[in-house]
């Protein structure tokens, strides 16, 4: 998109790997990163920040979040001890510094801004990222089926859906299409959709989906459902079927997938817990009118939030 | 198995070693590997800056590669347990660079620090090879002589043998490839007033500088030569720089002391080309032997007028030099697939 405002790109993608012990080393790595030869950096995923420049931008999309947000969970993976905490002081004390340097700081959500305003003090403005190429998203008719094109994950929860499937009154039909991250998981949603007695109104495609299978899915879907716990961002799966003017099917703990839908506006907003969604799914099949409605609201919606490419070249070279 | 290959990047620069990269990762794919081509940026200049950047090459940690294949300084220094060196150059200003005057280092104690710096930090890196590759005779040899490496040499192949099949000996004797002072193409030129009137040179290939192009032009304005040169001086589409080769009656290509065969030359023996080169062109003379694969002539103008009319008056002498100049090459083995071979082996 850069190249085609005319000017010249190069894209650097450089190794890190997460282990707090090998967190400095590599910070100190990304620091000594000599771009001198460019005019701009546009610096995304931490410790890509770290970077020196004299004109730095920062597209920042999320914290090394184990030492923040993530501290008091399950994620962490190492103890809460004084060598850990001393760790945590410190890289937020550089992140500050890094930040500070930054000629302008965007954020990727409400969610990440919000992180960077709290934890580091830093104010930031939400650049949404929009997907590629969205004019190939198209809408040809609404059938009868809620599709779910993403990794199959379990923080992802496609089995939520497939509980949901059970309680629904409608001949509705759910297609999950995404390949499956883990053995485990995909054997655990075969079960459910077998234990439901499922496998007419459930399509399980656990393979890699190709664009234009994706394309074709949204085109004709009746409504697209992305549900992932208490995510930082509000996901391409979401703005994908807005593009192809589908109503979205989410929950309210998804986290930032709430900054882009409105329950009852451009998708449903539930709680997620099986009998809620089923009755969403019901009420999604009973009134395609409603549906088709919501859909057009969502491509609306996009606009309004300023998500396009046109609007993040403008800023970026603001 | 998945294997890195490991590069240098100077932003917004792109070479050979670029597109070597770019291929040697096409072939291993085709070869059955998953490859990534991972690029580290590096900015010599200010010289003082190079150490801190030898520091970030070794700082960087990476996972989930089987092997990783490392081409140019300091990109190689990457720390990794299965590392394969094809040694492209390594940093020549502290070396033989050095010796010839020519370094960007700077003078005293200052310099010969950071020179021992980067020649300490090489020998730690050639250490840890499973083994070393070198792109040509010359770097294997300087390799040997400033770190005591021992080294297999293993030349680049040409990278679309498809667009060479050679063609009818015309009469036109043909220099491609880039267009600057080392690459002596004023040589051909000024041969030209001594050269039977016969002989036709077409000289074609992207200028380093804008003057580089502009000599040539004088020149053969100078001379009045402008019905027997032909001057193409800008980056051509590879068929057309295809086409140039296969309908020539010779390549000539006299580099002054290059370091490999030279694309040039392979691209030329693989057409059945009979080639032109001077007795100081170095590496070129792998593949130019005297009355044999083509003619070796002194690195002047009377002396190479001299090669290009006995080369255009006879054109079966032609293509009998060429018919060999593509057996050498077919002889050195050298092809993608037996690179591949050889640096996985």
């Amino acid at each position: 998109m850069l190249e085609a405002e005319g000017h010249q790109v190069e894209r650097v993608y450089l190794p890190q790997v997460d282990h707090p012990d090998l967190l400095f080393q590599q910070m100190a790595a990304y620091r000594w990163v000599d771009l001198s030869a460019a005019d701009r950096v546009i610096c995304f995923r931490p410790p890509a920040h770290f970077i020196s420049h004299p004109h730095k931008i920062l597209w920042f999309i999320h914290h090394i979040r184990v030492f923040y947000d993530l501290w008091d969970s399950e994620y962490r993976g190492f103890p809460d001890d004084h060598t850990h905490q001393g760790m945590r002081d410190a890289l937020v004390a550089a992140d500050t510094v890094a930040l500070g340097e930054a000629k302008r700081v965007f954020a990727n959500s409400k969610v990440v801004a919000a992180r960077l305003k709290r934890y580091n003090g830093v104010d930031s403005e939400v650049l949404y990222p929009p997907v590629f190429a969205p004019e190939r998203f198209h809408c040809r008719q609404f059938n009868d089926e809620i599709v779910y094109v993403c990794r199959m994950e379990h923080h992802k929860r496609q089995h939520l859906l497939i509980q949901a499937m059970c309680h629904t009154k409608t001949p509705v039909r759910l297609r999950l299409s995404g390949k499956c991250g883990g053995k485990p998981y995909a054997q655990e949603l075969r079960t459910l959709i077998k234990q439901g007695g499922l496998g007419k109104r459930v399509i399980l495609e656990d393979r890699w989906i190709s664009e234009n299978e994706k394309i074709d899915r949204l085109a004709d879907c009746l409504a697209a459902a992305y549900l992932p716990l208490d995510e930082d961002s509000y996901g391409y799966p979401s703005v994908e079927a807005s593009h192809a003017g589908k109503p979205i099917l989410t929950t309210t703990d998804s986290g930032g997938v709430l900054e882009l839908v409105q329950d009852g506006i451009n998708g449903l907003v539930v709680e997620p817990n099986p009998v809620a969604l089923g009755a969403a799914l019901d009420a999604l099949y009973r009134d395609k009118a409603k549906a088709s409605a919501m859909g057009g609201a969502a491509r609306e919606r996009l606009s309004a939030l300023n998500i396009s490419w046109s609007h993040v070249l403008q800023r970026l070279l603001a | 198995m998945k294997i890195l290959v490991v590069n240098n990047m100077a932003p917004f620069v792109w070479g050979g070693a670029e597109e070597l990269a770019v291929h040697l990762r096409k072939n291993l794919i085709e070869a059955g590997h998953e490859s990534e081509i991972l690029r580290i940026p590096f900015q010599w200049e200010p010289a003082l800056r190079i150490p801190s950047q030898m520091m970030m090459v070794r700082a960087f940690e990476l996972s989930n590669a089987d092997r990783v294949i490392a081409l140019k300084f300091p990109a190689y220094l990457i720390r990794h347990p299965h590392k394969t060196f094809w040694l492209l150059h390594q940093f020549r200003q502290a070396y033989d660079l050095h010796d010839a005057g020519q370094s960007n280092l700077p003078e005293g104690c200052e310099g010969d620090e950071l020179r021992t710096l980067i020649r300490n930090a090489d020998n730690e890196s050639f250490g840890e090879a499973k083994k070393i590759f070198c792109n040509s005779a010359v770097t294997k040899a300087r390799l040997r002589k400033y770190n005591g490496f021992d080294a297999n040499v293993l030349l680049p192949p040409i990278n679309d043998p498809e667009l060479f099949p050679g063609g009818e000996t015309g009469d036109y004797i043909f220099a491609g490839g880039r267009v600057n002072g080392m690459k002596r193409q004023h040589l051909l030129i000024e041969a030209m007033q001594y050269a039977d009137k016969s002989v036709k040179l077409v000289i074609a290939g992207p200028p380093d500088e804008p003057a580089d192009a502009a000599r040539l032009v004088a020149l053969v304005e100078k001379l009045g030569m402008d019905d027997r040169v032909q001057l193409d001086l800008c980056f051509l589409p590879r068929e057309t720089y295809a086409r140039y080769v296969n309908g020539a009656a010779a390549v000539a290509y006299l580099p002054f002391d290059e370091d490999s065969l030279g694309y040039v030359a392979m691209e030329a023996a693989t057409a059945g080309k009979a080639l032109i080169s001077t007795t100081d062109s170095g590496g070129v003379l792998g593949l130019v032997r005297d009355n044999e694969t083509g003619l070796v002539a002194a690195p002047e103008a009377l002396s190479l007028a001299q090669a290009m009319t006995a080369i255009s008056q006879n054109r079966r002498r032609a293509t009998d030099y060429g018919a060999a100049a593509r057996e050498l090459w077919l002889d050195l083995g050298i092809s993608w697939p037996a690179t591949i071979e050889a640096l996985l082996r």
